[in-house]
């Protein structure tokens, strides 16, 4: 008499995912036994969150079977996904700020009641205490306000909640992001805890040494694929970050760089110790007429928000910009503007494009001054804006039948087309891209390249920042990498590769 | 109306992924679009119509529409200055009471302290730009809710009308040459209503065809790509606060030049009237986006009814519940046009 063994607590076979031009998961796969804690690394874009949002019930596989406990299960909405017993603690805390650390633990799991109707909050609170207690977290007082705690603490609660549904798998997504090295090592406490205790955990993150301090076992996708699944013993940190980057891969082919390298002109923008505390910590470099610097981090690294501090979006940063040697004080993007800095920013919809405009006016408004019929006059000329949109739709290929349409009938791709043409006519000096090729497909990729390129070229200097170091490596002579706020490296030339530029963002400096 | 107008009628299906769905959106918007755009002008044309039927020898004559054009020339002056702030999706609640503040202060000046009328106009209107520029600073600068700011200051600048006028109405001491604004004949139309006219166009300039008022459509699409190109919203959000209180200003002096008196409060009817008006226009021409030329429509078809409605002597009551139940129609179905978008 044999008994059969336990099947495996989640299985993942086949599991793809289309979006419109990329293959987020292709045939994905993966196991975790009950009590076991899965390291999932990958860079960005590699198909983690949508495995995750699919294992949510956020969204829906094309094609692919998950199982839970052996059956097989359909995760249409997220309450499948708590009956079957699967909670999530995602990146941006989901806790409701003004209510107790208590009513958030218990919340929408039907709080303990008197007399049917009224909240038993002494109930309550003996009860997510003991809940605290079991995660080893008891220095968190169940009647404190979620609002009041560090951020540490607010996902403690949110593990807590889903200890609270009686969980038996836990997925963290990069749970240890912005906590200190003291709330790392309670947090890692916590988990292996619960592992002990026999939940299965899924914990995502782009520290490498976490891996090696807590995992089980590591699956590392890229592309969509899961390239790799295997006892994290069975690994080091330099075979990881080759799977990782997929470094056994040709890279693409750097493009010439050599014209550009030997035109580095003189140094346009100067930053010297920029510095807003809790975000950016004394960052210095400078850009030279003629170059394409890159800035490499992850998200979350600073890099939008120190080029968002430069061009004075936000608050007003220490430390000193120049421009051509010279001081400038820049409080508003209007000023820096003035000063012949722009910023084409990351996020299209809430900050790029006025939707409503049409591609026409969205092009034009920056530039919009160059539209006088006469010097004194501010009566824009519809006519030659209409001219000068048509040019820039056909330069960079911006499919619309008509340029009089509101560019939300655009398709993604072209509204961050139609963000960078309103910038390319402004005669500044310093271009900022951020993310520019974020949601553009292949061909619309290589514009953007040849569009900096061509900028470098006619003596401008281009900022790119990328979370797609390929990119970087290709199109960048020199790169800066941001990491928690900081520069924690700089590479020239022929040092940009793809594997050093790795190793910069997720090791730390001092490994 | 003369670029933008173009736009709702060449909505196309999304480039690329151009499925049936899309097509079928796109049926719909331009379906809804026709109704939304054209049903105004069409409710507008039948109301005159009825009105005509029912009343041959009264409505449709010369010194009736005289009578109507007078009559919505001050709403019209609101009107079309209150578009402004709403373009850049900014509340101005105080209008009413900047109405009745001008027209007090000019009117006690001249009655009682014994100034000349064109400074005590003058005065009025630095009234207005006073509290536009204080509710705009406090709005803009600092960050307050309009909603708020601008009721609160509403309150303000009624405890400041009844400072120059103690609450009680003025009748003595107005200058001839003052009422002469509010009275007076140029080729056979009163007065304001060449004012008026003047001021819508210059708005109407001023949103449709300048720089400043493209930044202002801007600022009411998406505030921080506007900014983030360059565009000084605050700066630009506190003139459309300073353009609704002067325009506010010139009313309360037109009524008061008028009456040739000064009555407490005047200025808080035109409140509602003004909203209606705007967001009946947003209804019409460009449907969703506050515009003067609809604007003007808007007054002149609340002004119609208005008159009309008296024409047929109905009791006070109905002619509110008309009134109401027409602007939210006429709000839901400029909502339509925009949700279609």
């Amino acid at each position: 008499m044999t008994t059969s063994p336990r099947p495996p607590l989640l299985v993942v076979k086949g599991l793809v995912k289309r979006y419109p031009g990329v293959l987020a998961l292709d045939h994905a796969a993966a196991v975790i036994e009950a009590g076991q804690v899965l390291g999932l690394v990958g860079k960005n874009g590699a198909g983690k969150s949508t495995l995750i949002k699919i294992l949510a019930g956020a969204t829906h596989p094309d094609e692919g079977e998950i199982l839970v406990g052996g059956e097989p299960a359909h995760i249409h909405t997220p309450h499948r996904a708590t009956e079957l017993g699967l909670s999530f603690v995602h990146q941006e805390l989901a806790d409701v700020p003004n209510l107790t650390v208590a009513e958030n633990v218990e919340l929408g799991l039907g709080y303990p009641k008197r007399f049917g109707i009224l909240l038993d909050r002494r109930r309550l609170r003996a009860k997510v205490r003991e809940v605290l207690e079991r995660l080893g977290a008891e220095d968190i007082d169940p009647r404190a306000l979620v609002s009041t705690l560090s951020v540490a603490h607010q996902r403690m609660v949110m593990i807590a909640r889903g200890m609270a549904a009686n969980a038996r798998l836990l997925v963290l997504d990069e749970p240890s992001a912005s906590l200190s090295n003291e709330e790392i090592d309670q947090l890692h406490r916590v988990v292996r805890g619960l592992a002990e205790t026999g939940v299965a955990v899924i914990y995502v993150t782009h520290r490498l040494e976490e891996i090696f301090q807590m995992t089980d076992v590591v699956s590392v996708m890229r592309d969509g694929k899961m390239v790799l699944s295997c006892p994290t013993d069975d690994l080091n940190k330099a075979s990881l970050v080759a799977h990782i980057t997929g470094s056994a891969e040709v890279a693409p082919e750097k493009r010439d760089r050599a014209v550009l390298s030997s035109e580095r002109g003189e140094e346009l923008l100067r930053v010297e110790g920029v510095t807003l505390p809790g975000v950016v910590e004394d960052v210095s470099f400078n850009v030279r007429a003629g170059e394409l610097l890159g800035i490499a981090g992850l998200v979350g690294s600073g890099r939008t928000e120190l080029v968002r501090l430069i061009v004075g979006a936000d608050r007003r940063p220490h430390g000193r910009i120049l421009m051509r040697g010279q001081e400038v004080r820049i409080h508003s993007p209007s000023d820096s503007r003035r000063h012949g800095i722009v910023l084409l920013p990351e996020d299209r919809r809430s900050q790029g494009a006025v939707m409503d405009f049409s591609v026409r006016k969205n092009i034009t408004l920056p530039v919009l001054r160059s539209f006088r019929p006469a010097r004194p006059l501010p009566l824009p000329q519809v006519r030659r804006e209409r001219a000068m949109a048509q040019e820039m739709v056909s330069e960079l290929g911006i499919t619309t039948r008509n340029i009089e349409n509101p560019v939300r009938y655009l398709s993604g791709g072209n509204q961050q087309k139609v963000v960078l043409a309103k910038w390319l006519r402004s005669g500044a000096d310093v271009f900022i891209f951020d993310e520019p090729t974020h949601g553009i497909d292949v061909e619309g990729k290589d514009e953007v390249y040849r569009l900096m390129e061509e900028l470098a070229l006619a003596g401008r200097a281009v900022i790119f920042i990328s979370s797609e170091f390929t990119e970087l490596v290709g199109a960048c002579n020199r790169v800066v990498v941001m990491r928690e706020g900081r520069l924690v490296g700089e590479l020239d030339g022929e040092e940009v590769t793809d594997q050093a530029l790795v190793e910069r963002c997720y090791v730390d400096a001092a490994a | 109306m003369t670029e933008g107008a173009s736009r709702a009628s060449d909505l196309e299906p999304r480039d690329g992924a151009a499925g049936a769905a899309d097509r079928r959106r796109a049926h719909m918007d331009r379906l809804s679009s026709i109704v939304a755009r054209y049903g105004l002008l069409l409710a507008f044309g039948a109301m005159i119509l009825a009105f005509s039927l029912a009343k041959p020898d009264a409505f449709p004559t010369t010194a009736n529409a005289k009578s109507i054009l007078t009559a919505a020339a001050p709403a019209l002056i609101v009107a079309a200055g209150l578009t402004v702030p709403l373009v850049m999706q900014d509340f101005d609640l105080s209008f009413g009471a900047m109405i009745g503040l001008a027209g007090g202060a000019a009117v006690v000046l001249q009655s009682q302290d014994d100034w000349a009328w064109g400074l005590a106009l003058l005065v009025a209107l630095g009234l207005g730009l006073a509290a536009g520029a204080t509710s705009g600073f406090l709005v803009a600068y600092l960050g307050g809710s309009s909603f708020i700011i601008t009721l609160a200051m509403g309150t303000v600048l009624v405890g400041l009308e009844y400072v120059f006028t103690d609450q009680t109405t003025i009748f003595a001491g107005v200058s001839q040459g003052y009422i002469d604004i509010g009275q007076g004949e140029f080729l056979g139309l009163n007065n304001q209503v060449w004012i008026a006219a003047g001021i819508a166009i210059v708005l109407w300039v001023l949103l449709d065809q300048s720089e400043l008022g493209r930044y202002m459509y801007a600022i009411g699409g998406n505030p921080e790509a506007a900014r983030l190109s360059g565009v000084r919203i605050r700066r630009i959000r506190l003139t459309g606060f300073v353009i609704v209180a002067l325009c506010a200003a010139i009313v309360g002096i037109l009524l008061t030049a008028q009456g040739a008196s000064s009555v407490p409060n005047t200025g808080t009817a035109y409140l509602l009237p003004a909203f209606a008006a705007v967001f009946l226009g947003s209804a019409v021409f460009r449907p969703g986006e506050f515009n003067i030329p609809g604007t003007v429509v808007g007054v002149l078809f609340l002004g119609v009814i208005q008159t009309g409605l008296t024409m047929l002597q109905l009791e006070t009551f109905v002619i509110n519940l008309v009134q109401g139940a027409i602007l939210i129609i006429a709000v839901l179905v400029s909502q339509l046009g925009q949700r279609a978008r």
